[in-house]
């Protein structure tokens, strides 16, 4: 039993300060990432390799508005990702609209989506999970099923040489600054408070006034957001796309994994465990191209059996002195 | 001639209903005993399709022939997965959404080694039974006076609907009359409880593991009889439709998932006679989603969802 | 002077498949009071709580809190309506620290940062858990849960409280220091409905009791009424 304690007077600007050490931590993090990403065009490096690691980032960022804060795994996470891409490339192919246009358009088209999808979110566990995978699927059908002056069908679009590659990789750039600074906000805002709460027990929340369901969508919504413009920034980058491809469900799949890694529901967990895992997956990539998915499993496997909480998270649970310093 | 077409889909519909039944059913034990989600389950049901094919191409072993020891060797992997991956799985926070995931990895390595042995093309499992094809039935004046028309299944597929019938009788004797069935049936509906009883939860949720495992291995034997041939990243797509039929039959409910696989296989191979190919496959997502927001606890099921 | 009813039922009914769970109940909460509600395992005490408090939904009758009709209200919008609940086994919000799990009920709040931290280190001091603080809520003893659930409805500050078994399971110690925190609060005019098996402090603190068996209220009355009702006696120890 504790003994009774004493409240010191200045306990609320002792909180404050702790606050200000766990968010310049952070913010170095962030910095010094979007300083090296930016970096990377001016000084001829690996483009390709650079974007991807900014759209796993911005990617396993948002799942973890969904998955880390509210407890809510979607399976078919890819469906936003998918649909910006596919905004985006009609948009400007078929349309003629400008790039700088067309993503924003598709952030819009992914928090619509998100809204349509947003009954699901009445199930819990597995039921979400199975219908979000079966949604992905509808998805992805439906765009292979859409007349091809449209969507291209089965083979896709091709935007060819109409984009810029390297404005799609600072586009890509920005959304990730953007998606990271939205995760910092929501580590501190009473809404990622009442939005933890609900993830560890949604009937409690409720009992003392929280209203889940709304409190719910706004995650869910963030969480659609910064997918579907990460897509669209991917179709202004690489210029080409498929049903295939922009549905497939290996794309939630290691967005899930890199986020859980680090650890879901902390705010730098998903940014340290997708850049570790992305180039580790890099470096193996080339060393065994064919053993690359079964690594990827493997290293899923062992982490759900022996660090479900991701490394910064086993690391806050082990070592409590530790929660000072992360965010 | 519509009559012709929709009598193949309704043969065709109970060929692929019985083994989409036993998909579920199989799928459904381990969802209910366990609370594990197989997201690797079409992939066990390819791995069995594969040494089917191994057993006939290396020791020229008939598929039929093959079935008992494709039972035996899963019963035993999925007995000694079930040590090496469930136990563990309690401790985390989520355990249900864990195992989606734990089982997703499972798939992830299962596709690696298979393309890693057999690359990545599909390979065909070829003997063939004698006749090889059934007429089932003449329908006189079908394409106008004096052209019939007949109903033609392949007799592989009979037999495969044969075994599989057997199967699904033996399954359902296995529940519901034997000592094992029962503990089984009694884990799905509580787990805690059956503990108190005296019986030891991991040796029967092994031996439920061990058992879906053989069922998805004779399935895999059987679809190896009805489609041309095996691919082995054929199996995610057989695990989507695994999960559309447990959750229309109610999630933990094996006779549930017996009813539901027969619908949707009847839905199925009707809906391909008349629509084009891609939104036929929607069809059964579509059917899934409904099912969902109209009754969650499946066409059968009775279980909560808290 | 009459007392003022916050909370009245009349004829609830709840069942579940063909089981009554809960009969034709008709219930008064007032103002400043504790009312016990008691009655052996299954006789549709948590079933009753939950009702109120939105979580099930009654099949029929009437539910007046504050005098607002409000029979199958949202969980959250009796919750503003001004009803508080406990659980009997701890919800606790298990993967964030104890400051942050007070603080829960009054994030909706008008208030700025500052306050609301005090007021969550002030309400977790009440219960001796102050330096406990930055501990994650899954790493306290089942009985410091109760305390929390305690301290967090302390922080909501709600004008009914609606606590399930609050003593199970909870030491004596701890146990006399929620005894006197719920006294203080029932000083400051809050309402109590109480449900608990530990006969001992329900007659100690509830004004008035009702007994619960198989759905229906057998009896009510105060506490020395409740006592020598032979169908009490007969409810609880005829069965056994």
């Amino acid at each position: 039993m504790a003994k009774s304690g004493t409240i010191k007077p200045d306990d609320f600007s002792e909180e404050i300060s702790a606050q200000r050490l766990k968010s310049s931590l952070w913010y170095t993090i962030i910095t010094v990432l979007i300083l090296s990403c930016f970096l990377v065009p001016l000084q001829d490096g690996n483009l390709s390799f650079m974007f991807s690691l900014m759209m796993w980032v911005t990617l396993a960022t948002g799942i973890n508005f969904i998955a880390g804060f509210t407890g809510y795994m979607p399976f078919g996470y890819v469906a936003f990702y998918g649909i910006g891409t596919y905004v985006t490339a009609i948009l400007v192919k078929v349309l003629g609209v400008s790039e700088y246009l067309a993503v924003p358009a598709a952030g819009l088209s992914g928090i619509l989506l998100a809204l349509l999808f947003a009954p699901t979110l009445r199930l819990n566990g597995i039921f979400f999970a199975i219908v979000s995978l079966s949604l992905a699927v509808v998805c992805q059908r439906l765009m292979s099923l859409l007349p091809e002056e449209i969507t291209g069908g089965s083979h896709g679009l091709n935007l060819g040489v109409a984009t810029d590659r390297t404005h799609g990789y600072y586009a890509m750039l920005i959304i990730m600054f953007v998606a990271l600074v939205s995760a910092s906000w929501l580590g501190q805002s009473r809404l990622g408070k009442a939005l933890k709460a609900i993830r560890d027990d949604p009937d409690a929340a409720d009992a003392m006034g929280i209203h889940v369901s709304r409190v719910r969508l706004y995650a869910w919504i963030m969480s659609a957001f910064f997918a579907a413009l990460a897509g669209g920034a991917q179709a202004w980058f690489t210029g080409a796309l498929d049903p295939i491809t922009a549905f497939d469900v290996l794309i939630t799949a290691k967005t899930v994994i890199y986020a859980m890694a680090g650890g879901l529901g902390t705010i730098i967990g998903p940014v340290v465990g997708t850049v570790t895992l992305v180039w580790i997956d890099e470096i193996v990539w080339q060393q065994f191209p064919v053993l690359n998915n079964f690594l990827l499993g493997l290293i899923i496997t062992l982490l759900i059996l022996f660090m479900p909480r991701g490394v910064v998270g086993s690391l806050m649970q082990h070592f409590p002195h530790l929660r000072k310093y992360i965010m | 001639m519509n009559t012709i077409l929709l009598l193949n889909g309704l043969v065709g519909g109970v060929i692929f209903g019985a083994i989409y039944a036993l998909i579920g059913c199989s799928l459904n034990v381990l969802c209910g005993v366990l609370r594990v989600v197989n997201f690797a389950h079409g992939e066990f049901i390819i791995a069995g399709s594969f040494l089917s094919y191994v057993l006939l191409t290396l020791f020229g072993l008939h598929p039929i022939l093959s079935l008992p020891i494709v039972t035996i060797a899963f019963f035993l992997i999925g007995f000694g997965l079930y040590y090496l991956l469930i136990p563990r799985l309690a401790k985390s926070d989520e355990p249900e959404t864990s195992s989606f995931l734990l089982m997703f990895g499972v798939s992830l390595m299962m596709i690696a080694a298979m393309m890693w042995i057999f690359e990545a093309d599909i390979r065909a499992v070829e003997f063939s039974f004698d006749p090889i094809n059934v007429s089932l039935l003449v329908i006189q004046d079908a394409y106008g006076e004096g052209r019939d028309g007949r109903v033609i299944v392949p007799t592989a597929r009979l037999v495969a609907l044969g075994i599989n019938a057997l199967l699904i009788i033996v399954l359902t004797y296995f529940l519901y009359r034997t000592l094992t069935g029962k503990a089984i049936r009694a884990a799905i509906m509580n787990r805690e409880a059956i503990q108190i009883v005296g019986i030891n939860i991991h040796s029967l949720s092994a031996s439920a593991f061990g058992l879906a495992a053989a069922l998805a291995g004779i399935t895999g034997v059987v679809l190896a009889f009805v489609v041309p041939s095996i691919d082995p990243n054929g199996g995610q797509d057989i695990s989507l439709i695994g999960f559309i039929i447990i959750v229309l039959g109610g999630l933990g409910h094996p006779v549930g998932a017996l009813i539901a696989g027969i619908l949707f296989g009847l839905v199925e191979q009707i809906a391909t006679v008349f629509l084009p190919q891609a939104a036929a496959q929607m069809l059964g997502f579509i059917i899934l989603i409904t099912v969902i927001f109209v009754r969650p606890q499946g066409l059968m099921g009775r279980m909560t969802l808290r | 002077m009459i007392p003022k009813i916050v909370l009245q039922l009349k004829g609830l009914n709840k069942s579940f498949g063909g089981l009554l769970a809960v009969k034709n109940v008709d219930m008064l909460v007032n103002e400043s009071s504790i009312s016990g509600l008691i009655g052996i395992n299954g006789a549709g005490k948590t079933t009753l709580m939950n009702c109120i408090s939105g979580i099930y939904r009654a099949d029929s009758g009437s539910l007046d809190i504050m005098g607002v009709s409000c029979l199958n209200w949202s969980p959250h919008d009796i919750a503003r309506l001004g009803v508080g609940r406990t659980f009997q086994i701890p919800r606790i919000f298990k993967r964030i620290n104890l400051i942050d799990n007070v603080m829960v009920p009054a994030l909706n709040d008008n208030t700025d940062n500052k306050t609301l931290y005090e007021r969550a280190t002030e309400c977790l001091d009440k219960v001796k858990l102050y330096d406990l603080r930055h501990n994650n809520a899954e790493e306290l003893s089942g009985g410091q849960q109760k305390l929390l659930e305690l301290a967090r409805i302390m922080m909501f500050n709600p004008r009914i409280i609606l606590l399930d078994e609050p003593f199970a399971g909870v030491n004596p110690t701890l146990c006399r220091l929620m005894i006197e925190r719920i006294k203080e609060l029932k000083e400051q005019g809050k309402s109590f409905l109480l449900v608990s098996h530990d006969l001992t402090s329900i007659y100690q603190l509830s004004d008035h009791i009702y007994v619960l068996n198989q759905g229906q209220v057998i009896s009510e009355g105060n506490v020395d009424y409740v006592r020598n009702d032979p169908e009490v006696i007969e409810a609880y120890l005829g069965n056994a």
